[in-house]
């Protein structure tokens, strides 16, 4: 079954933005090989202050990538992830979902307000 | 006496979820030593505040938002 996630990689600020498409398209043809999972969205935020130092580093070039794969793909790119010297950090957790609005029934709707009403 | 009903500041801007990348929003709950702000004080739902507090955890591993505002190492 196929859930959506979504990564956020931090790289080392001094990589060049081909050096950093390059390290993405590697990771991401191990999540959609095999059609087992198809990438929805890549967005480049760019550099960024961080608010303390990782590895004795001050910025970050952040992205965010999110996608829906199959669980079993994620260790092995995980893995490839964590290898990479390149990401000081990345972060891979499931896409909060857009919780569906409660429907409200429009008969009940106004009774409704009328008791908040009289409450206050 | 019964106190005039503190309303959540999520739950009345119309978003149903906190999102963890959005530190700008996420600061707003925090101390001016960066801790998270109890509920009592952030006026939230028991949901958001749960919510609230994972995404504000999140923030910090990716240095989005500091573990102890105004320390220097």
């Amino acid at each position: 079954m196929n859930r959506r996630y979504e990564t956020v990689y931090m790289f080392d600020s001094a990589l060049e933005e081909p050096a950093i498409t390059e390290k993405l398209n590697r990771f991401h043809a191990l999540l959609t090989k095999d059609g087992k999972g198809t990438l929805t969205n890549v967005s480049h935020w760019g550099k960024r202050t961080l608010a303390f130092k990782i590895k004795k580093k001050d910025t970050a070039y952040y992205v965010v990538a999110e996608f829906s794969a199959e669980g079993e793909l994620l260790p092995e790119y995980e893995r490839a992830v964590k290898l990479d010297e390149g990401v000081l950090r990345y972060m891979c957790v499931e896409a909060a979902r857009e919780q569906p609005k409660p429907v409200v029934a429009t008969a009940v709707a106004p009774e409704e307000e009328e008791l908040e009403e009289e409450e206050a | 006496m019964r106190r005039p009903a503190k309303t959540c500041p999520v739950c009345e801007s119309g978003a149903r979820v906190l999102d963890y990348k959005d530190d700008r929003t996420l600061s707003r709950f925090l101390t001016e030593r960066g801790k998270i702000l109890p509920s009592r004080l952030s006026g939230m739902c028991a949901r958001h505040q749960r919510q609230l507090a994972t995404a504000i955890k999140r923030a910090r591993q990716l240095a989005l938002l500091p573990y102890i505002k105004g320390h220097t190492a």
